[in-house]
């Protein structure tokens, strides 16, 4: 239960910060995409027999930056790119699974995730990628809101516009995978784009709002492990549920100020 | 990081340079040369390949030939002056939303150790920078909240935040009214007369052309004719440029004679 705690704060501070760059840059899809194609990654780690972690975090890496690369290089809108990849990755993820004897009572498991199965090699991870994304921000805070308002700007100032975009997608991909673990492929992007959202409703700066969100994340990732224990619910639904809530009530509160 | 120029070196030089956009020839051929401390406009009909122009000579776009060279460097060499260089684009869109105030912009402008300066350093060199542009009210107003006119002048003390040596602009003016239109043509006159500063903009707006600028370069895809505004912008030469009757109204006044309030 400790476990799954610090895990769910972790993932909601993880998810706050990325989730707060992916919905200013137009990329909410892209959590979902990239989330979706993970059941491919699954099928792959067990049809070649792969530890499932490894090969999960490999293939949302190689499959973000695939996608990414894609946006870059073709005239089309991200949105598009982003549904040609979720469609084909999810139409081969069900292939796959049918090629699987033996393994679909782990549908469930990957759409819908388990908290409390949280392994201490999981827990050694987010901390690990949480302290690089810290030092990822310190190091690049300023480039950073520069090239999410203004890539031009970025470019003009120096700033390795693209370095800076591929390195984001292996931090949120690799996010993605590890939170997926925890509340499976359906409600993975709620924990990136719900407490970012409801952050932006609140926030004049940045700064603040990238704490907000963060912090959020952590709060809900807490209180959802309350509610799942005091009235036995699922716990990853119970986390995006505090988060919904959450939104809900920052939505009624800007109305009402 | 300054490497001195004399004042007859250009700090910007465009020798035979053509830009394609997809598979349409948007600049043909195009060759001139900015010296330091001179107000420079490009001036054409729409689709006439400005924008591409100086969104080549910034990096933003790849030249399919020809050659550019910043402070007397080309290629990668002149990426080290990239925080020398001051832009302000046509089109500046963002959500609304976007969770950044005007003095947190402003302060965007300055380079990545400036902005861990201890907070009284940087709000000081931000508050300069938002005075000169007469927005220090809206310091702390949401970017979104503001009026595109606003908006162009808060990118303004975005470039003035540091010391720059070249100023970009395209179509910096649109959306501004008339008392910030003649604030803003002032304010680069300034910074061109007292700072040295070099600037290059794209305009529509013949009037202040003729009145601020030194040299005009009229274009439409090619390089159809380049000086004083006096030699450029006549009748002829408009007529050839735009296809229509288009005069700017002469100013007859000495650039230095400034609004009162600079």
């Amino acid at each position: 239960m400790q476990r799954a705690v610090l895990g769910g704060v972790l993932l909601g501070i993880l998810g706050g910060i990325l989730g707060s760059f992916l919905i200013l840059r137009r990329l909410s899809l892209f959590g979902d995409t990239v989330g979706h194609s993970a059941m491919l990654g699954v099928v792959l780690a067990a049809l070649l027999e792969l530890p499932a972690t490894w090969t999960l975090i490999g293939f949302t890496v190689a499959f973000g930056l695939g996608v990414i690369y894609l946006i870059d290089r073709t005239d089309l809108g991200s949105d598009t790119v982003l549904c040609v990849s979720l469609s084909g990755s999810i139409a081969l993820g069900t292939i796959g699974f049918s090629y699987l004897k033996g393994y679909r009572g782990n549908l469930l498991s990957i759409l819908f995730g388990d908290i409390l199965a949280i392994s201490n090699t999981d827990l050694i991870l987010l901390l690990l990628l949480l302290a690089v994304t810290l030092v990822w921000l310190i190091i690049s805070l300023p480039e950073q809101i520069l090239l999410t308002l203004n890539s031009d700007l970025a470019l003009v100032k120096g700033i390795p516009v693209r370095g800076h975009r591929y390195f984001f997608i292996v931090l949120l991909a690799i996010t993605i995978a590890l939170t997926i673990r925890a509340v499976g492929i359906l409600l993975v992007n709620g924990f990136l784009v719900i407490p970012a959202a409801s952050a932006r409703l609140i926030c004049q700066q940045f700064v603040p709002f990238l704490a907000t969100a963060a912090g959020m994340g952590a709060l809900s990732g807490v209180m959802g492990m309350i509610v799942s224990g005091a009235i036995d619910l699922p716990s990853g639904p119970s986390i995006v549920l505090v988060q919904l809530f959450g939104f809900l009530a920052v939505v009624l509160w800007c109305r009402q100020s | 990081m300054h490497q001195n120029l004399s004042v007859t070196q250009p700090i910007v030089t465009v020798r035979n340079l053509s830009v394609m956009r997809g598979e349409y020839l948007a600049v043909d051929n195009v060759s001139f040369e900015l010296l330091p401390g001179t107000h420079t406009a490009i001036i054409g009909p729409n689709g006439a390949g400005k924008s591409t122009l100086i969104k080549s000579i910034l990096g933003l776009l790849e030249a399919r030939a020809g050659e550019i060279s910043l402070f007397n460097c080309t290629g990668k060499q002149s990426k080290r002056f990239k925080q020398e260089i001051g832009y302000i684009p046509q089109k500046f869109s963002f959500e609304r939303t976007f969770p950044l105030t005007v003095s947190e912009l402003v302060g965007l402008g300055l380079n990545s150790k400036q902005w861990w300066y201890s907070s009284k350093q940087k709000r000081e060199k931000i508050y300069q920078a938002l005075e000169q542009v007469h927005l220090t009210k809206q310091a702390q107003q949401k970017i979104g909240t503001l009026s595109g006119g606003e908006l162009k002048r808060v990118l303004l003390a975005y470039c003035l935040v540091v010391p720059r040596r070249l100023l970009v602009l395209d179509e910096a003016l649109a959306g501004v009214d008339a008392t910030g239109e003649m604030e803003f043509a002032a304010l680069l006159h300034n910074l061109k007369q007292e700072q040295n500063w070099t600037i290059l903009e794209v305009s529509h707006d013949l009037d202040l052309v003729s009145k601020y600028c030194d040299s005009v370069i009229c274009m439409n895809r090619r390089l159809l004719n380049q000086g004083l505004p006096s030699t450029t912008l006549t009748p002829e030469n408009l007529l050839h440029i735009y296809g229509s009757l288009v005069s700017p109204t002469c100013h007859h006044h000495e650039p230095s004679q400034l609004p009162e309030s600079f």
